[in-house]
């Protein structure tokens, strides 16, 4: 489904990752990790099509498209979603009506009618109560005045209404409370299916207690430098990165 | 009435030659002692320049060369209330005032909608006084000169007495209109509101035919005590037209005024708001939309001063400008002495569409007593990349997420608006102004 070879890129004049190699299949769950600064944002928002970040070298391949040659909509409406670490308030723009514009984008693309207005609400509202969210949300700005773990379950909202078919999520257990996580990893874990992929970004292994992954990455400096299964994960919650970044430095 | 030029110099200006010879040519009434110290400040401040402190960003300059004769009372052909000029529809229940190039189209002493409505000229006749009232004392402020041309020129107006609490909106649709002579008009409001009343009040400036004369009007707000008064002022003129409009603005205790300008057409619209909050808690909400596009000039200054503890004001300001336009906001707070408690809050956000375009903001404190809370802040950029990154990464079109981020640009002010009508036509108006204009009709 997706595939990273030897990706680099450049933020404000600053080498980020330094040759990425990554395989996501269909129905796999894969957890990037690593120490701050590594370049695992970096390599979400490279995915995703973030203008000023500078692809140096390399390329991504999702669904058989070549992924940079695209503009960040167009991945969008291919299948590609990204989950913001830190989800920019809106003020003025209706949750709701974002959610439905993206919607009717992808569907366009797909050469599908626009979503009846009747049916689009009976699904948001489902989708709502899947991710514990108020009534109120309905009629509020994007993110606009959310707690942060408001915009955490309103990233894994959005994305349920899209069913994206790979889905980047940054960060998105930061900030949230046991309570919350689980809302979230069940959300996630609702759209897990063999036709899609989730690439899970944090910083901690007690999300993957309940989004329990296929594969685990450690990523530092810019590149990938160990894969293994969740036991992988577990280990690191042990022993820290350190072990994992020695090899490096020696 | 020929004392001004007798007892000064001749003007040096083609225009400010024209605007004596106005002078000379009205017959007395019983303000003429009063028109006559304005007409002579005016001639001794002369023209702006950009050493004038609230004219920098603004030149006159072609004014000079340019002789003026008083605008035609009448219009050239019928004025049609077609959609285009009509800020309401009927469910509004409003009433509408005609004032063509400042002469009011009424009989006098009519009564509509609870409010009392007369012709200045009336006033003037019947209660000298109460007009001496709202035109004394002259400032010489940069800013108010106009204003004194106006004081000394106009010849007819509106008085409005609002004296009940009154809910369906009046309308003064202003309508300047030429007849191909190098023309300016006078247009003069005063809207006093009885203590304990409300109102609704939106004055409409359009232009009708092919030429537009020099457009120069002043409006006189003054709640009573605890009066409530939303006022509208919207500029939709041709992009030929020049116009000065001075809003003058004083609150007794704990009067309420919330207050829109709207500048949506016009090549050069410089457009005052003079506020005196008193009287303690009284309270002020200034909002500003000002869309600049092609090569248009828009030149807004807000002055708001507290003179009274406990008194309130907010000016929130948003302006967006496009190709090779121009806005410039400037607004001042000042607090005086003994006014303690007072509560301002200035915000003002620019957005720029072009690379041409320019934006000026400058907000100001002038604080001279303890225990205020003020607050002030302006920004102007491009839309914000983050905002514009978030809506592509959910497949909206570039476009289309542009389109949206303006249009919430605006809506924080058109949302304050409380006739629906009036915000859904201004609203179409703005909209019309911008990039994408059929993207962004399609959010309404």
């Amino acid at each position: 489904m997706l595939e990273i070879k030897d990706l680099s890129a450049r933020v404000a004049g600053k080498d980020i990752l330094k040759g990425v190699n990554l395989k996501v299949g269909a129905g796999e769950v894969h957890a990037i990790m690593g120490p701050n600064g590594s370049g695992k944002s970096t390599l979400a928002q490279v995915l995703a099509g973030r203008e000023d970040y500078e692809v140096t070298g390399g390329s991504v391949t999702f669904e058989g498209l070549d992924l940079l040659a695209l503009p960040a909509e167009e991945r969008a409406r291919a299948g590609l979603f990204l989950g913001f670490q830190y989800p920019v308030e809106i003020p003025g723009v209706n949750n709701v009506y974002l959610l439905k514009a993206a919607l009717n984008a992808k569907r366009k693309a797909a050469g599908e009618p626009e979503v009846d207005a009747y049916d689009f609400l009976a699904l948001i509202r489902q989708k709502m109560k899947l991710m514990h969210m108020s009534e109120s949300f309905l009629t509020r700005g994007v993110n606009e005045g959310f707690s942060g773990g408001e915009k955490k379950r309103n990233e894994v909202l959005q994305m349920l209404v899209l069913e994206p078919k790979l889905a980047i999520l940054d960060e998105t257990d930061s900030g949230l409370d046991i309570d919350a996580l689980k809302v979230v990893s069940a959300g996630v874990n609702s759209l897990r299916d063999p036709k899609r992929a989730v690439v899970l970004v944090t910083h901690y292994q007690r999300l993957l207690d309940y989004i329990v992954p296929d594969q685990v990455h450690v990523l530092s400096g810019g590149r990938i430098l160990k894969s293994g299964d969740k036991s992988l994960a577990e280990e690191l919650e042990r022993r820290g990165y350190d072990w994992v970044l020695e090899p490096q430095v020696a | 009435m020929s004392s001004v030029l007798q007892s000064s110099a001749l003007p040096q200006s083609a225009a400010l030659r024209s605007f004596a010879a106005q002078w000379r040519s009205r017959s007395a009434d019983p303000l003429s002692p009063l028109r006559e110290r304005a007409m002579q400040r005016f001639l001794e401040l002369g023209l702006p320049s950009s050493r004038d402190e609230t004219w920098r960003y603004t030149n006159l300059r072609s004014l000079a060369a340019q002789s003026f004769v008083d605008a035609p009372r009448e219009t050239g052909g019928a004025i049609e209330a077609d959609a285009a000029l009509s800020l309401l529809d009927e469910r509004d229940g409003a009433a509408s005032l005609l004032m063509v190039n400042g002469h009011p189209t009424m009989p006098p002493n009519d009564f509509i909608n609870g409010i009392e409505i007369n012709s200045i000229r009336e006033i003037s006749r019947i209660d000298p006084k109460l007009l001496r009232r709202y035109l004394e004392p002259l400032s010489d402020a940069d800013n108010a000169r106009w204003a004194l041309l106006n004081t000394a020129l106009f010849v007819d107006g509106l008085y409005l007495k609002v004296t009940a609490r009154v809910t369906a909106p009046v309308v003064i649709l202003h309508v300047a209109t030429g007849d191909g002579t190098n023309s300016i008009a006078y247009p003069r409001v005063i809207i006093e509101a009885a203590p304990g009343s409300s109102a609704t009040i939106i004055e409409h400036h359009v232009a009708h035919g092919e030429h537009t004369p020099l457009n120069n009007s002043t409006t006189h707000i003054a709640l009573g005590r605890d009066a409530q008064l939303e006022h509208y002022r919207v500029f939709a003129t041709d992009a030929g037209a020049t116009h000065l409009d001075s809003l003058d603005i004083r609150q007794d205790r704990g009067s309420q005024c919330k207050q829109f300008t709207v500048v949506l057409g016009g090549g050069l619209v410089r457009a005052t708001l003079d506020a005196h909050l008193d009287e303690p808690g009284a309270s002020l909400d200034s909002n500003s939309l000002l869309v600049g596009h092609e090569d248009r000039h828009v030149d807004c200054v807000n002055i708001v001063t507290h003179g009274a503890p406990e008194t309130r004001s907010t000016q929130t300001a948003r302006a967006i400008a496009s190709d090779a336009s121009r806005v410039i906001f400037n607004s001042k707070v000042i607090v005086n002495a003994g006014a303690v408690h007072a509560q301002s809050q200035q915000s003002c956000r620019g957005l720029l569409l072009s690379p041409t375009a320019e934006i000026d903001t400058r907000p100001q404190l002038e604080i001279h007593a303890d225990e205020v809370k003020c607050q002030h802040g302006a920004t102007t950029g491009r839309l914000d990349p983050d905002m514009l990154f978030y809506m592509l990464s959910r497949g909206l079109d570039r476009d289309t997420a542009q389109s949206l981020l303006v249009y919430a640009f605006l809506a924080d002010v058109l949302t304050g608006m409380s006739v629906a009508s009036a915000r859904a036509a201004i609203e179409n108006a703005l909209i019309a102004q911008l990039p994408d204009s059929p993207t962004l009709r399609k959010f309404r």
